[in-house]
């Protein structure tokens, strides 16, 4: 089996604020294998974006910055990479769609422009080729009328045509890694299955690999092969996705689960998630992290241990960071 | 563990306090609170320290300033001395632009509230009127009230004040849009405020933050006007003000760079300590929009 | 589409204002203290009883109010805006001749105003807090607060007596037909420093919005899709976010065209740049009304036409505005 793709070792993000630098993401490591599904699921605030955008090196410097470990593309070190070559490997081999497709994609420019930009950019394709190529991968991503939405400006198109040109400009290339940034949370519920289908159809016939980002359990249930579950800037929880939905270890990864709208497929389309009401506080701050375990505080197994030191993840190959979890196991 | 005295509740500050306190803290705001008033000082007060008829022949033309002891500023064209005329020249200078801000105030809130409070086709004809104002290039147009009604500080204020309205009404009729909706103009309607009562004293001092700052820098724009139509020529000769000096030694100034230099430094000074607090008045008023 | 319809109501709409000045001209006329005809033929000293008989029924002064009014604006439809008695001319010939100085000194002001103000703020933008931000407050609190006049008379010491490489007047040959070469570099060359100087004020104006326009779109979420494409630094500033981050300039450099023109008045006197500014300095002294009145008329119509040009501008920049028909 041919090593990951995409390999995140102990990546440690710092930001800098006028309270001094606060970690946005605490030594972090993920594994994405050609052709799979990396889900990263959390909540809002717990370093899943932060991780995305390591990885297109975009984080915002100054004031973010990487403070430690290393990013391998293909077995290659870009955590440190110049510009150049960053800018070489973003659209050509790692590409990004996200959350918002409205305020994604640039609107004083057509859709068509916007996806000609990046097949001229890195295919040296002159610009009537160029704008054909566009069209045929508005056609490929399952836009109706493909000559005409071409012209038209982000602001003529539904949310869900939005998102399937970001996704048009995301594969123009043929990226071999594609990450996917809450890529349906603006979106109803029916275009969300959409999308995800259109992704699902892409991976098969592209052969990308896809690093999904969600809040929502649901979704990264229904696409991912792997699942990494994050919280205030760390890992708490990977393995395959089997593995992590039948038997979850650790409390965060249960409460998530709980959150699934138990719509199943039948249950019809109240499946809007309903925030995660069910698990008791919100993510810290990540400057108040104290030395225990950051979930502790709103942890219902969480006892005197959890608060004095930080768990580290155990086991393999389905690891978690949890004492409650390894005493279950004991 | 029963610290649970009834804690000092933290104490109500009132907005203006509020304001006041960030104000305070603001450096540009207090210098140019701090300049203005040491240039109204000199305005007000300089004339008895260092008498004299700005229009007097006192010495040589086209002295230059530290020269001469006895003019300590230089002299202009003709030899008069150029810091008696700095000092007299200030009070039309301010009072001019501080009376046609007034005006602008008096005109733009009264228009502006109306439209804002009754809306509909009032607000319509009001708003249709400020824009007609709006595309007669204000300076020209000052120029011709002027030219119509003889030159004078007053007809000067007033001709500043006719042109400069339309921006305060605009203001005036957001704020007023926007504060008529409230809850606590409901409750005075409800108790049977009358319409007069209800703009004036319950949504115009709820306005006034913003309108206090509009206001300042109003003065700034209106001493500008004045300096402009008194270097034209157009305001009242027998006034002395900087402008007017300005004017009268532009033709020489290739042989004596300071008596336009000065009044034009006295001019900037005002408006740029003008500026600073109406800039210092607005951050102290929306703390939340000063981290830009 | 509806960019006609839309075309056509400005148009109207303009045309509206432009009678509401002329009606308020006539107001103005009859608001003055004193006989109206006196008013017209000018506080000149001499004015012969027939000429102020001809004023009388020319403008028809005998008649009522509202009849007045009608023949005013019977005459102005006809282009007939008077005669100034100063110059013994028509008004609207007297407008003709110098109106093409005060365009192109505005113009070319807005230009230069709008290139180096949006130029310093991108630039700015970039660093928030660094050197250029610096300048460009600095710049801002000369452009605000110091009377272009008096900016403009120490441009000419600077330039006349220190480093002397640009005329500071001299562009009083009134006519600007002509068309060699030669001629154009002449205009040109005299017209540097009085634009220059009028552009200092808007320049003001320009970079700071510019540079918060810009420090605003450069956090977009489509400048970071431009990122992830890969698309380079320059790219990604000046296609992307600029394109964006001018749209509010276009806006502010409509309502600056009435002010434009104010500050125009006061650069041509320093300059005796021959346009309007002049002509309606000189009518001021001579207290020539219908000359007075004509070029106010001529300087509204200029915004007007200024702002319809910037609405349309605004249309062809923002998609949004073009198709999604408010």
């Amino acid at each position: 089996m041919a090593g990951p793709l995409l390999s995140i070792r102990d990546l440690k993000v710092e930001f800098a604020t006028r309270n001094g630098p606060v970690t946005a993401l605490d030594g972090i490591s993920l594994d994405l294998m050609p052709g799979e599904t990396l889900g990263v699921v959390g909540e809002s605030g717990c370093g899943k974006s932060i991780t995305a955008l390591a990885a297109m090196g975009l984080i915002p410097d100054p004031p973010g910055r990487v403070a430690g470990g290393s990013i391998l593309f293909d077995g290659e070190d870009i955590t440190h990479a110049d510009a150049a070559r960053l800018r070489s490997l973003r659209g050509t081999e790692i590409s990004m769609i996200f959350q918002e497709p409205m305020t994604s994609l640039n609107p004083v420019f057509t859709a068509g422009d916007q996806i000609a930009e990046a097949i001229m950019l890195h295919q040296k394709a002159g610009r009537a080729e160029a704008g054909r190529m566009a069209v045929e991968l508005l056609r490929t991503v399952g836009i109706p009328e493909p000559e005409r939405r071409a012209r038209s400006y982000p602001h003529e198109l539904s949310g869900g045509m939005r998102q399937r040109v970001m996704i048009a400009m995301a594969i123009s290339c043929r990226p071999r890694v594609l990450i996917a940034d809450e890529p349906t949370t603006a979106l109803d519920v029916t275009v969300q299955a959409q999308i995800f289908d259109l992704m699902r159809d892409i991976q098969q016939e592209f052969g990308v690999a896809i690093m999904l980002i969600s809040h929502d359990m649901g979704a990264i249930a229904e696409m991912a092969d792997q699942v990494a579950v994050m919280y205030a800037g760390r890992v708490v929880e990977t393995g395959s996705a089997d593995a992590i939905l039948d038997d979850p270890l650790h409390p965060y990864t249960r409460a998530l689960i709980g959150c699934i709208p138990v719509l199943g497929k039948a249950a019809g389309l109240e499946g809007r998630m309903p925030p995660l009401a069910e698990i008791p506080g919100i993510v810290p701050p990540l400057h108040l992290l104290g030395r225990g375990c950051a979930f502790a505080d709103r942890c219902p197994l969480a006892f005197d241990r959890c608060r004095a030191e930080r768990p580290v993840l155990e086991g393999r190959p389905h690891r978690v960071a949890c004492f409650a979890a390894e005493m279950e196991a004991a | 563990m029963s610290l649970v005295q009834p804690a000092a509740a933290p104490e109500a500050i009132s907005p203006l306090r509020e304001a006041w306190i960030v104000y305070r803290r603001n450096r540009p705001a207090m210098f140019g609170t701090l300049l203005l008033a040491v240039i109204v000082a000199f305005v007000l007060y300089g004339t008895f320290l260092y008498a004299g008829d700005p229009y007097e022949i006192v010495w040589a033309p086209q002295t230059p300033p530290g020269t001469e002891a006895s003019v300590p500023l230089g002299t202009d064209y003709l030899g008069r001395d150029m810091l008696r005329g700095l000092l007299k020249g200030g009070g039309p200078t301010l009072s001019v632009g501080a009376a046609a801000a007034i005006i602008t105030l008096l005109i733009g809130v009264s228009l502006g509230g109306i439209a804002g409070y009754f809306g509909g086709w009032l607000d319509d004809l009001l708003m249709r009127v400020t824009e007609f104002f709006q595309v007669l290039p204000a300076l020209l147009f000052a120029m011709v009230v002027i030219t119509l009604f003889s030159p004078s500080p007053i007809t000067t204020a007033i001709a500043i004040g006719v042109v400069l309205w339309p921006q305060t009404a605009r203001l005036t009729r957001a704020e007023f849009l926007k504060i008529r909706e409230l809850e606590y103009v409901t409750a005075a309607r409800s108790i049977g405020a009358r319409n007069g009562r209800i703009m004036w004293r319950v949504i115009l001092p709820n306005a006034l933050p913003p309108l206090i700052v509009s206001a300042t820098l109003t003065v700034g724009v209106a001493v500008l006007f004045q300096a402009g139509l008194s270097f034209l020529g157009l305001d009242d000769p027998n006034t002395m003000s900087w402008g007017l000096m300005i004017g009268t030694n532009r033709q020489y100034v290739l042989d004596a760079w300071w008596p336009v230099t000065l009044p034009g430094v006295a001019i900037f000074l005002t408006v740029f300590a003008v500026s600073l607090v109406g800039d210092g008045l607005n951050d102290a008023f929306n703390p939340k929009l000063r981290e830009r | 589409m509806g960019s006609i319809a839309y075309i056509a109501r400005r148009l109207v709409y303009g045309v509206i204002l432009l009678i509401g000045v002329l009606v308020l001209n006539f107001f103005l006329i009859h608001a003055a203290p004193g006989d109206p005809a006196e008013t017209i033929a000018g506080a000149m000293g001499g004015a012969t009883a027939e000429m102020m008989a001809d004023i009388r029924a020319a403008y028809g002064l005998d008649k009522p109010l509202l009849t007045q009014l009608a023949i005013y604006l019977g005459r102005v439809a006809h282009g007939d805006f008077g005669m100034s008695y100063y110059f013994d001319q028509p008004v609207i010939s007297l407008i003709a001749a110098r109106v093409g100085p005060t365009v192109l000194l505005v113009l070319a002001a807005q230009l230069i105003a709008i290139t180096l103000g949006v130029a310093m703020g991108v630039l700015a933008a970039r660093k928030p807090q660094g050197l250029m931000s610096g300048f460009v407050a600095v710049v801002s609190t000369i452009g605000y607060a110091a009377p272009v006049f008096w900016t403009g008379i120490l441009l000419i010491i600077l330039f006349a007596s220190i480093i002397p490489i640009f005329p500071v007047s001299g562009m009083t040959g009134a006519r600007f037909s002509g068309g060699s070469a030669a001629y154009v570099v002449e205009v040109l060359y005299h017209l540097a420093l009085p634009a220059f100087t009028l552009a200092i004020i808007f320049l003001a104006q320009y970079s700071r919005l510019s540079r918060a326009s810009m420090i605003d779109v450069l956090g977009a979420d489509y400048v970071r899709t431009a990122r992830a494409k890969g698309l380079g630094e320059g790219k990604v500033v000046f296609k992307h976010a600029l394109r964006n981050a001018v749209l509010p300039i276009i806006t502010v450099a409509g309502i600056q065209f009435g002010n434009l023109i104010s500050g125009a008045l006061l650069v041509e006197s320093v300059f005796n740049w021959p346009g309007m500014g002049r002509l309606a300095f000189d009518s001021v002294l001579r207290r020539d009304y219908p000359m007075l009145l004509g070029i106010l008329f001529f300087a509204a119509l200029m915004v007007v036409v200024a702002n319809l040009l910037t609405d349309l501008s605004y249309r062809i920049a923002d998609p949004r505005i073009r198709t999604g028909g408010r």
